[in-house]
């Protein structure tokens, strides 16, 4: 927006400005602030739904903070909504591509004559041409995942179209659809992510009370608890995870742990039997 | 009788009635955090369960699962935040009333309603056995596979009607659920199903590295990248036992609502959420007062706590007649089920019928207990919701992996449920449902298995459904799915889902 004068901002504005659901056009436009700036303010909110939040607009939607009980079943797609959409879309377009060599569809004998192929395509016959029991078909490994795949393509190519409209909305109305922030809570997330498989890799070589104790004070320092009584509570939190589940409950633990093969033969196996 | 007895025999094992113990107070406790809820405990309890007895396992899970209803309340009254998702609508007259300075008599009234609905949905189940025993035992002639396929079949299209504003997101949800389940080797005609020549996948996913994946690591990540509440001062002021007279003024706000929960509990896929809504639209209909609803009524609150907790009992009953889980806490039950060497279904009328009155008599106990614990130590619970959201992170993340890891000791199995809970993370966070990938996997197999063990009797397309209950059971579906595409005709151009 930088470079234009307010009176073409105001008409580029203006022509962008109605809800195209609920507000009919000519009535967000007898409701156009006199303060437009604001509406560059928006908060991030449900886009088909003129229920803003922050803004000084006032339409004839009039905002309705309150909650109500009928909010209990309302969805709203967020930002970053369009983007797993495509990677549930890839999912499902990945399925249906190795549906045919994934699922015993295509090791199936084939008839030379189409008419019967495509009548043995569909589990109708059998390849001498009589007619099959409908029963054979539910038993043939690719049924299922033939199930699936039309639940799953004609959904996830629905759920898309749903999320790019909703994605536009927002573009036109100036929100914010940038992916940034969502990839910056994934990447905070994979960094826990590492921590889990790095204590995986550990309990082997140091054992399950020496890793858990290791991971309990570290997360909590990490996380920003850094005093002592935080300390304090993570390792106490973290041994008694320990005393529950190996102790008590005796959950298994690889039979051989390094730290422990260092120890002397009855602490060892003390150690290996109940920590 | 015979049956009744040895299930209360059952009971007196000193490991069950630990278990008994140990599940309400640690449901309670779990409850009354936000952010952990009992699909995450149950979730990390699982693999435990493998290590103890049938029934003790179950009745520890049926503690978590019944008690921490009661515990969510604590939060959504004391400061406005539910503890358990399904707690949501206390929140809008508890917290009204703790802002008039009744906290006391808020917190009395959801535990006076709660232990009404708990324990009318109970002893609805127990007649039920007692009335219909004899004649139970036969139903196990009635349900053949066909008519259990169309009972799974019911549950996943009501699981997806469930969610109003979002079904396509569920039934897509559902799909990769049910594809999940599918990966694996065939066990009939052993043919492999996505599994890319990886030997790891050649079994299938383990349901418990899925399920500990979606619901408690990914619920651990979202914790830990997010910030922590710094929720308002609370005092429990008043007396804890005001709101059991006050039950009495509201006979019929507590009938209607117990009924609705244990109704909405036994229709697979339903649930609280919808008990709650449905109970709490009547009961305002009824009212002399409805414009108090969300000020602080009492009736609002009865509602929606009585409702509630009627739930966890009837929910088992779709799960013990049929085999087929409506939610997905009795979903991730069926893996003791399996571990148990029990087939829910209704077989278990004729070969274990103990083992029901046990387990219903065991949340009858534990019904009892929580509200025990709750007249005595409300104080020191409700200091549970000051712990800390991302330290809380921290510690289910440790609690996950001795879920995964304890199965056979696998970095693979925790690989795939850090997968699965990056997967539940991307969901949490958009607001996505995680209960149709659950249910997907769990009715998926079962939809599976019937189809195959019941291939034999089908000759034609009209074989499924020409037995009088998959006959029934298949107008249902129709019916539902006529109602969806119905409502979804009505809403185009209001919404776009």
């Amino acid at each position: 927006m930088v470079g234009r004068s307010d009176g073409e901002l105001l008409s580029v504005v203006k022509a962008f400005y109605f809800c195209p659901h609920r507000c009919p056009a000519g009535q967000a436009m007898k409701a156009f602030p006199k303060d437009y700036e604001t509406l560059f303010m928006f908060s991030e909110h449900t886009p088909f739904s003129c229920e803003a939040e922050a803004s000084d607009f006032k339409s004839e939607c009039p905002p309705d903070k309150k909650v109500k009980k009928e909010d209990l079943f309302k969805f709203k797609r967020g930002r970053g909504d369009l983007h797993v959409s495509v990677v549930t879309f890839g999912l499902a377009a990945f399925f249906l591509a190795f549906f045919w060599t994934e699922t015993g569809w295509n090791t199936r004998k084939l008839p030379d004559e189409f008419g019967l192929y495509l009548a043995h395509q569909f589990g109708l016959v059998d390849l001498e041409g009589r007619g099959m029991r409908f029963g054979r078909i539910l038993k043939q490994s690719w049924f299922a995942p033939m199930l699936c795949v039309l639940i799953l393509v004609p959904t996830t190519i629905w759920n898309l179209r749903a999320s790019w409209q909703v994605h536009r909305w927002r573009k036109r109305f100036l929100q914010p659809t940038g992916i940034g922030y969502e990839l910056e809570k994934y990447a905070a997330a994979l960094e826990f992510v590492g921590y889990f498989i790095g204590y995986t890799v550990l309990v082997p070589i140091l054992g399950y009370l020496v890793s858990t104790l290791a991971l309990g004070s570290y997360l909590t320092w990490r996380l920003g608890y850094r005093t002592r009584r935080w300390g304090c509570i993570s390792l106490l939190s973290s041994f008694a995870i320990v005393l529950l589940f190996r102790t008590f409950l005796q959950i298994k633990t690889p039979g051989n742990i390094w730290l422990y093969d260092q120890l002397p033969g009855t602490l060892r196996s003390y150690m290996l039997t109940y920590f | 009788m015979e049956a009744f007895l040895a299930g209360l025999n059952n009971l007196m094992d000193p490991h069950v009635l630990i278990a008994i113990a140990l599940g309400s107070i640690g449901g309670l406790m779990i409850g009354a955090v936000p952010g952990i809820g009992p699909a995450i405990a149950i979730a990390i309890l699982l693999p435990a369960t493998v290590f103890l007895e049938d029934l003790v396992s179950l009745v520890l899970l049926l503690g978590v699962y019944g008690a921490s209803m009661y515990g969510g309340a604590i939060p959504a009254i004391l400061i406005n935040t539910p503890g358990t998702p399904v707690n949501a609508l206390t929140t809008y007259d508890g917290f009204a009333l703790t802002r008039r300075g009744e906290a006391g008599r808020a917190l009395s009234l959801a535990y006076a309603a709660s232990f009404f609905g708990g324990c009318f949905s109970i002893i609805a189940a127990l007649l039920a056995l007692f009335a219909f025993g004899p004649y139970l035992r036969d139903l196990g002639a009635l349900f053949g596979q066909r008519d259990i396929l169309m009972a799974a079949v019911l549950g996943s299209v009501l699981l997806i009607a469930a969610h109003r504003q979002n079904m396509g997101i569920a039934a897509m949800l559902y799909g990769f659920g049910f594809l999940i389940a599918l990966i694996g080797r065939q066990s009939t005609r052993k043919i492999d199903r996505y599994t890319f020549d990886i030997e790891y996948l050649f079994s299938g996913f383990n349901l418990i590295v899925v399920i500990v994946g979606i619901f408690a690591l990914s619920q651990a990540l979202n914790l830990m990248t997010g910030k922590d509440d710094d929720p308002p001062e609370a005092r429990v002021s008043g007396g804890v036992l005001r709101g059991f007279t006050e039950l009495l003024g509201n006979k019929l706000v507590c009938f209607m609502s117990a009924c609705y929960g244990t109704i909405m509990g036994i229709i697979p896929g339903v649930g609280e959420f919808v008990a709650q809504f449905f109970s709490y639209s009547t009961a305002r209909a009824l009212s002399k007062q409805p414009a108090r609803f969300g000020h602080g009524s009492p009736e609002g609150l009865i509602a929606s706590e009585t409702a509630n907790n009627a739930v966890p009992a009837a929910a088992m009953i779709p799960l013990l007649a049929l085999g087929v889980p409506g939610e997905a806490l009795t979903a991730m039950m069926m893996v003791v089920f399996f571990d148990a060497g029990i087939k829910p279904g209704p077989d278990v009328f004729e070969n274990n019928p103990d083992f029901l009155f046990s387990l219903f008599m065991a949340l009858l106990i534990i019904n009892g207990l929580v509200l025990l614990t709750l007249l005595v130590s409300t104080r020191y619970i409700a200091k549970m919701i000051y712990i800390p959201n991302r330290f809380l992170g921290a510690f289910i993340m440790i609690l996950s992996f001795v879920g995964v890891y304890s199965i056979r000791n696998s970095l693979v199995d925790c690989v795939f449920a850090v997968v699965f809970g990056f997967f539940g993370f991307a969901l949490r966070r958009l607001d996505w449902p995680l209960v149709p990938v659950v249910l997907g996997l769990v009715l998926g197999s079962i939809i599976v298995e019937r189809l195959s063990a019941g291939a034999g009797k089908i000759k034609f397309m009209i074989d499924l459904v020409n037995r009088p209950v998959s006959g029934t059971l298949s107008a249902i579906i129709v019916l539902v799915i006529g109602y969806i595409i119905w409502s979804a005709i009505k809403n185009r151009g209001i919404n776009p889902q």
